[in-house]
C-alpha cells in the first residue's frame, strides 16, 4: 500500500501538470543607454511585443537601436550604429572589452561538486593553455594525482601543501572554485574556502605555488563562488555571501565589493548579469518575480530598477485545483537542484481535506454496498482521509478483504 | 529447512550463475573499454570527461541488476503458480509464513551474493583507474540501480503469487512505475541525498509477498 501511495503521489501530479501546465511568460528586460529606460520584450498573445516602461511600442529595428551595445553587430551591418553615445566614442575594441555575460542557476550550487581539479600552468609562455597530466584535491593535505597512473605525485603534493599551510590554510577545503577548462583567455587558478571559512587564491606559476589569503570581514561567510573570464579583467569572480548578497572580488587588489542589489536568493533565483561600457544589468528571476537592477559600469552604483511580478504556478487556477485534488505532490527532481531526492510540496488551504473526505465517503459507500464490516476497514478509511485520491487507489489495489 | 533451500536452489541455480557470469563479463567489458579509451585519449582527458562533462563510464550496468533480479524472481516463483504448486509447500509440516520467508530469504540472499560479487569486481577495477572520489561518486550512482533490482525481485514475488489476475495487473503497473524512482536519469552522485531513504523503502518492501501469500492461503480464486 505504501508503494502505491508513493507511486501515485509522484505519477498523478506529474500527469496532471503534463496536461494542464502553461509556461510563464517572463519578459526579457535590458537597460537602454541611449534612452536611460528599460526596454522590455515579451510575448503577448503569441506576438512579440517590444516596449519601454512608458508603454511606447517599437519595431524590431527601433528596439535594436535602443540597445546598441547588445545589438552592435546588427547595427554595424545595418549601418545604424552611432559613432558616440553619451559623448563616448564607440571604439569596437573598448566595446568588446567591456562586454560580459554571466548566468547562474541554483542547480549549479545545489549539485554534486567535483572534488578533483586540474591546476593549469599560469605562465607557461605558450599561447594556449594546456591540460595538465594531474588533478589535485585538498583533503588533509593538497594532493596531485597523475590521471594516467592514478598515483600521487608526492613531491608536488608536499610543496603545494606546505605553501597553503604557511598561509594559514586549515585543511580540508570546503569548496574549490575556478574555471577548469583550457578555453579561457588565461589561467587565474582557483579560489578555495578552507574549513575555517577563510578564502585563498591558488595558482601555479612556472611550476611553483602562488597562494594569497584574501581578507574577509570577520562574520562574512561565502555560500558560492563563480569565477569569470571577462576581457576587462576587473574582477575574478562573483561571490554569494551568507547574507544572500552578490559580491565581486576585484582583480589584483582582492577587494570584496558588494553590489547594491537586494532580493537575491541563490537557492531559488536565477541570476543574469550583462555588462557593457556603461552599465551592468543585474536580472534576478524568482518563481513569481523579475527584478532588474542597473549598476554603473565604473563604480557599481545603482542607476535604476525594474520590477515585475506574476502569480506563482501554485496560486493560479490550475495550481489551486491541484492543491484541492492532491494533499501533497512528490517529485524526484526539482528545478533548483541537480540532486534527486523526495521533494514534497504540501498543498495549502483546506480544500484537499474536503476532497479527501469525499473519497473516504465513496469508499464507505462501496463497503456498505459490499456489506463488508466497516470496523475491519477503519485503517483504510483513515488512510484515505489523510492521503485522499492516493489512498483511495491504494486501498482498492491492495484490498484488505477475504473472499468467502 | 535444508530441503526447502535445496529446492529453491534447483529452481534458480542456472539463472543465478548465468546472471553472475554475465554481470562480471559486463564489468570486464566496461573496463576493457576504459583501458582502450585511456590509451587512445589519455587519462587526463578521460578523467576530465568524467569530472566535468558528466560522462559515466559505468552507464552500461544500469539495467543489469534489474534484469537479473527479474529473471531470478520469475524462475523462483513462477513454478509455484503452475497448478498452484505452492499449496504443496504450504502442506509441509512447517509454518506457512516460515516456509515463505525461507524461500524469500534464499532468493534475496542469492541475488545479494551475485550483486556483491559483481560490485566487488566493479569497485576493484574502478580503484585501479580512478581516484577515490571518482569511485565514491560512481558507487553512489550505481547503488539505486542495485536497489531497483532487489525491489523488482520483491515485487515479482508479490505479483506472481497473487492468485487474482486483476490484482496482478494492479501490482504490475504499480511496481513498474515504482521502480522508475530508482532509475531516473541523474548527474553522477545525484542520488546521494535519497539513497538511504530508498534503501529503507526497499527493505520495507522485502516482506510485501506475505500479503499475497496470506490472501492465497485464505482460499480465494
Amino acid at each position: 500500500m505504501l508503494v502505491t501511495i508513493i507511486t501515485c503521489t509522484i505519477i498523478l501530479p506529474s500527469v496532471y501538470w503534463m496536461a494542464f501546465d502553461k509556461p510563464i511568460n517572463v519578459p526579457f528586460v535590458m537597460y537602454s543607454c541611449t534612452d536611460d529606460d528599460f526596454m522590455i520584450t515579451q510575448s503577448v498573445d503569441g506576438e512579440v511585443e517590444r516596449t519601454d516602461t512608458r508603454g511606447n511600442k517599437y519595431t524590431r529595428e527601433e528596439y535594436e537601436q535602443k540597445l546598441p551595445l547588445l545589438y552592435t553587430r546588427q547595427l554595424l551591418i545595418s549601418e545604424t550604429m552611432p559613432d558616440t553615445i553619451k559623448g563616448v566614442a564607440m571604439d569596437m575594441h573598448e566595446l568588446s572589452k567591456a562586454k560580459s555575460s554571466f548566468r547562474y542557476k541554483p542547480d549549479e550550487k545545489n549539485a554534486p561538486q567535483p572534488k578533483l581539479y586540474p591546476l593549469f600552468e599560469s605562465e607557461s609562455g605558450r599561447a594556449n593553455l594546456e591540460m595538465p597530466d594531474d588533478y589535485f584535491r585538498i583533503i588533509w593535505r593538497m594532493e596531485f594525482i597523475h590521471a594516467g597512473t592514478n598515483k600521487i605525485d608526492e613531491q608536488k603534493s608536499q610543496r603545494f601543501s606546505a605553501a597553503l599551510f604557511k598561509k594559514g590554510f586549515v585543511f580540508p577545503a570546503k569548496s574549490i572554485s575556478g574555471l577548469p577548462t583550457t578555453r579561457k583567455s588565461c589561467d587565474e587558478g582557483y579560489f578555495i574556502v578552507d574549513s575555517s571559512e577563510q578564502l585563498f587564491h591558488l595558482k601555479m606559476i612556472q611550476g611553483a605555488p602562488y597562494v594569497f589569503k584574501v581578507d574577509l570581514h570577520e562574520d562574512f561567510k561565502i555560500q558560492y563562488i563563480s569565477c569569470v573570464d571577462n576581457k576587462d579583467k576587473k574582477f575574478y569572480a562573483y561571490l554569494f555571501g551568507s547574507d544572500n548578497g552578490i559580491y565581486i572580488l576585484t582583480q589584483d587588489e582582492y577587494e570584496l565589493i558588494k553590489l547594491p542589489v537586494d532580493g537575491f536568493d541563490p537557492d531559488n533565483c536565477d541570476l543574469r548579469i550583462f555588462g557593457d561600457l556603461f552599465h551592468y544589468d543585474v536580472a534576478i528571476q524568482g518563481e513569481d518575480r523579475l527584478q532588474v537592477d542597473v549598476l554603473n559600469y565604473a563604480d557599481y552604483t545603482k542607476v535604476d530598477t525594474y520590477k515585475k511580478s506574476w502569480l506563482k504556478r501554485s496560486d493560479g487556477p490550475t495550481g489551486k485545483i491541484a492543491a484541492a485534488i492532491f494533499p501533497v505532490q512528490l517529485t524526484l527532481s526539482q528545478k533548483n537542484s541537480s540532486y534527486n531526492n523526495f521533494y514534497f510540496v504540501f498543498s495549502s488551504g483546506f480544500w484537499w481535506l474536503v476532497v479527501n473526505l469525499v473519497f473516504a465517503g465513496i469508499y464507505f459507500f462501496i463497503l456498505a454496498r459490499r456489506r463488508d464490516g466497516i470496523s475491519k476497514h477503519i485503517f483504510d478509511l483513515a488512510i484515505i482521509g489523510l492521503t485522499g485520491i492516493f489512498g483511495f487507489i491504494a486501498v482498492n489495489f491492495f484490498q484488505n478483504k477475504f473472499f468467502k | 529447512m535444508i530441503r526447502i533451500i535445496y529446492k529453491e536452489w534447483l529452481k534458480i541455480r542456472w539463472f543465478l550463475i548465468g546472471f553472475t557470469a554475465l554481470g562480471i563479463l559486463s564489468i570486464g567489458y566496461i573496463f576493457l573499454k576504459v583501458q582502450h579509451d585511456f590509451t587512445f585519449y589519455e587519462g587526463k582527458n578521460y578523467w576530465y570527461s568524467i569530472l566535468f562533462q558528466g560522462y559515466q563510464y559505468f552507464s552500461y550496468v544500469k539495467f543489469l541488476p534489474l534484469a537479473g533480479a527479474i529473471a531470478i524472481g520469475i524462475a523462483q516463483y513462477f513454478p509455484e503458480t503452475i497448478n498452484k504448486r505452492i499449496k504443496l509447500t504450504f502442506h509441509l509440516p512447517v509454518k506457512e509464513n516460515k516456509v515463505l520467508l525461507m524461500m524469500h530469504a534464499f532468493g534475496t540472499a542469492s541475488i545479494l551474493a551475485a550483486y556483491v560479487l559483481i560490485f566487488i569486481v566493479f569497485f576493484g577495477f574502478s580503484k585501479v583507474f580512478f581516484a577515490a572520489e571518482m569511485v565514491n561518486d560512481a558507487v553512489i550512482t550505481v547503488f539505486p540501480w542495485f536497489l531497483a533490482g532487489l525491489t523488482a525481485y520483491f515485487m515479482i514475488a508479490l505479483i506472481v503469487l497473487e492468485p487474482i489476475w486483476k490484482y496482478r495487473a494492479f501490482y504490475f503497473v504499480t511496481g513498474a512505475f515504482f521502480i522508475t524512482i530508482y532509475l531516473k536519469s541523474a548527474v553522477t552522485a545525484g542520488y546521494a541525498p535519497v539513497n538511504l531513504t530508498l534503501f529503507v523503502l526497499t527493505a520495507a518492501l522485502s516482506i510485501a509477498l506475505i500479503f499475497s501469500a496470506y490472501r492465497f492461503r485464505k482460499g480465494e480464486m
